[in-house]
């Protein structure tokens, strides 16, 4: 390919508005939650001094340590239900001669885009009869229905990819069909797997719609928490800004450590026509 | 046990759970929009036929929210996706620092919607809003805007907060389609003497065509139920300018009690779901048959 000298220019003047589009509210962000509210109000560019007070008032207005700590155990146990759901799921597609494989992947897809609010009411009664509102299990239950829709999409190209003659291998050496699946075809797709995890544990960890109907009294999750900082017209900005922070960073590491495999992941999944 | 029965035992709990959790509340909801079924009269339930979806199509409310609703579908989705397709073609050129380009699209696609909406909330202040100050810095104002209590520019900036969250990862799928245009195509087609402009419009676009299919589906019916980004932004308001279908259904269920109303309204939803998933048939028996 002949790379011409306007076009270098072209890549960085659109790369320059391009990173500044999408990280400027970032920067507010993050400037602000060290901000006096003084200044705050005064709309400056960068704290004169750094204070850390909104962090604290983040952590004493709400119990924002609360927040997070509900949120990793539904997130966590969502991911995990919904990636033994996934993997025994997608193997049994992509793997075993069941019958009405299409029709299972037809409902996969279908839960996959079905709106939540046409399902919200009648899982709300259903949870209130079996005492599971402001719960823990309540609100795993419901993130692994939808987490589990998405890790069977992703994995079962991953399952399809590893070639036949690795279990008849395995059943000639006299592996039963169990064995094979947990000894030989699962260990190949772990990788696979393991980013199916993050996109899952992202997933439940944003979720906000069945948090807020589900949860609303105890075991509030981060994304419900935040909203509790906005109280009768009035928003704390500083340590609004200062727990969205907390919230976020985590999201933002796991992102920034594990960026190969999330973008090969997004991206083999969009494809996946 | 053969391995047919494995598959069997190994699929049979998640359709358990589909069942329960998924294919029964939607059969319920629909079956319960044809019944008065309030909060305040306890368990009792009346057959009333389509007196719901009667009443719903004569309350200008419902308009309201279901215009605002496909405002924004439309207008996030087309943008996202023009947007998605420029990203995607910068992404793809061979300089320093395009890995850069690639993680940073990440970011706004990891973090909560309502996170970022409380931060675009914040940068549009009428009092101490960044967006106002640049602005009225610029000499393009003359005073402090309150985005959100007009509804015009309330409705403005959510769809802009949505496109600053979406359009990135829209970029990333593109990205994906514009890798798998094999390199032959493109040089026979410079060969040939194309200018880039009809190169892209002859070549690359069509090739993009599966990809922008799925990309469209999937980013309608996310964006035509939205929520979040309401109620991080506006609630709602002003006077219910920017309530979105959804948010109205939820407020008819929790708010008003009215379960059988809010029923059909949700059905409603659900039709057009449905009907947006028919116009991408293609898309849909290409994902069930690969």
């Amino acid at each position: 390919m002949i790379k011409r000298k306007s076009d270098k220019v072209l890549f960085y003047v659109f790369a320059v508005v391009f990173i500044t589009a999408i990280g400027f509210p970032f920067f507010w962000q993050l400037t602000n939650s060290f901000k006096l509210e003084k200044e705050i109000f005064d709309i400056k560019w960068f704290p004169s001094a750094f204070t850390l007070d909104n962090y604290r008032a983040a952590f004493s207005r709400q119990p924002l340590l609360g927040f997070l700590l509900n949120s990793l155990i539904i997130a966590g146990s969502s991911t995990i239900l919904s990636m033994i759901l996934g993997t025994m799921t997608a193997y049994a597609l992509a793997r075993t001669p069941i019958k009405g494989k299409k029709i299972v992947l037809l409902v996969i897809l279908s839960i996959s885009l079905l709106p939540p609010i046409v399902i919200v009411s009648p899982i709300y009664n259903i949870m209130r009869s079996i005492h599971l509102l402001n719960s823990y299990w309540g609100l795993i239950i419901v993130n692994t229905l939808f987490c589990t829709t998405t890790s069977v999409w992703f994995m079962y190209p991953y399952f399809q990819s590893v070639p036949a003659e690795m279990e008849d291998a395995a059943s000639i050496d006299g592996a039963s069909p169990f064995q094979s699946f947990l000894l030989v075809i699962t260990p190949m797709v772990v990788p696979g797997i393991f980013t199916v995890g993050i996109l899952a544990f992202i997933q439940a960890w944003n979720e906000y719609l069945f948090a807020l109907v589900m949860n609303p009294v105890k075991f509030k999750t981060v994304t419900v928490g935040l909203k509790m900082y906005e109280a009768d017209n009035y928003i704390p900005w500083g340590p609004l800004m200062a727990a969205s922070v907390v919230i976020v960073i985590p999201l933002i590491t796991v992102v920034l450590i594990l960026q190969k495999r999330i973008i090969g992941g997004l991206m083999s999944g969009g494809l996946k026509e | 046990m053969t391995q047919k029965r494995m598959g069997y035992l190994f699929i049979a709990p998640t359709i358990a759970l589909f069942a329960v959790l998924a294919v029964y509340p939607v059969l319920k909801t629909i079956s319960l929009s044809f019944f008065e079924y309030r909060l305040q009269f306890g368990e009792i339930k009346t057959f009333i036929g389509f007196d719901n979806y009667i009443r719903l199509f004569t309350t200008e409310r419902f308009y309201k929210s279901l215009k605002f609703t496909i405002l924004f579908t439309i207008s996030t989705v087309s943008v996202e996706v023009c947007l998605g397709l420029l990203f995607a073609q910068l992404m793809n050129k061979d300089y320093k620092g395009k890995s850069f380009l690639r993680v940073i699209v990440l970011i706004p696609w990891a973090i909560p919607t309502i996170v970022s909406g409380f931060i675009w909330r914040f940068m549009v202040n009428d009092q101490y809003g960044i967006l106002n100050h640049i602005l009225k810095s610029m000499h393009l104002i003359d005073q402090f805007i309150p985005w959100l209590s007009q509804s015009s520019t309330a409705a403005a900036v959510i769809i802009l907060a949505d496109i600053w969250k979406t359009a990135p990862y829209v970029s990333l799928l593109a990205l994906a389609g514009l890798q798998n245009i094999s390199i032959s195509q493109l040089e026979a087609a410079s060969i040939d003497g194309a200018s880039s402009v009809r190169k892209y419009f002859a070549i690359i676009l069509p090739a993009l065509k599966p990809v922008l299919a799925t990309a469209a589906l999937f980013r309608l019916i996310q964006s035509f139920k939205v929520y979040t980004i309401i109620a991080a932004l506006t609630n709602g308001g002003p006077a219910n300018s920017t309530e979105s279908l959804t948010l109205y259904t939820l407020r008819s269920f929790f708010d008003a009690g009215n379960y059988g109303y809010g029923a059909a309204l949700a059905t409603v939803t659900l039709i057009i779901t449905v009907f947006i998933a028919l116009m991408f048939l293609g898309v849909i028996q290409n994902k069930i048959n690969s």
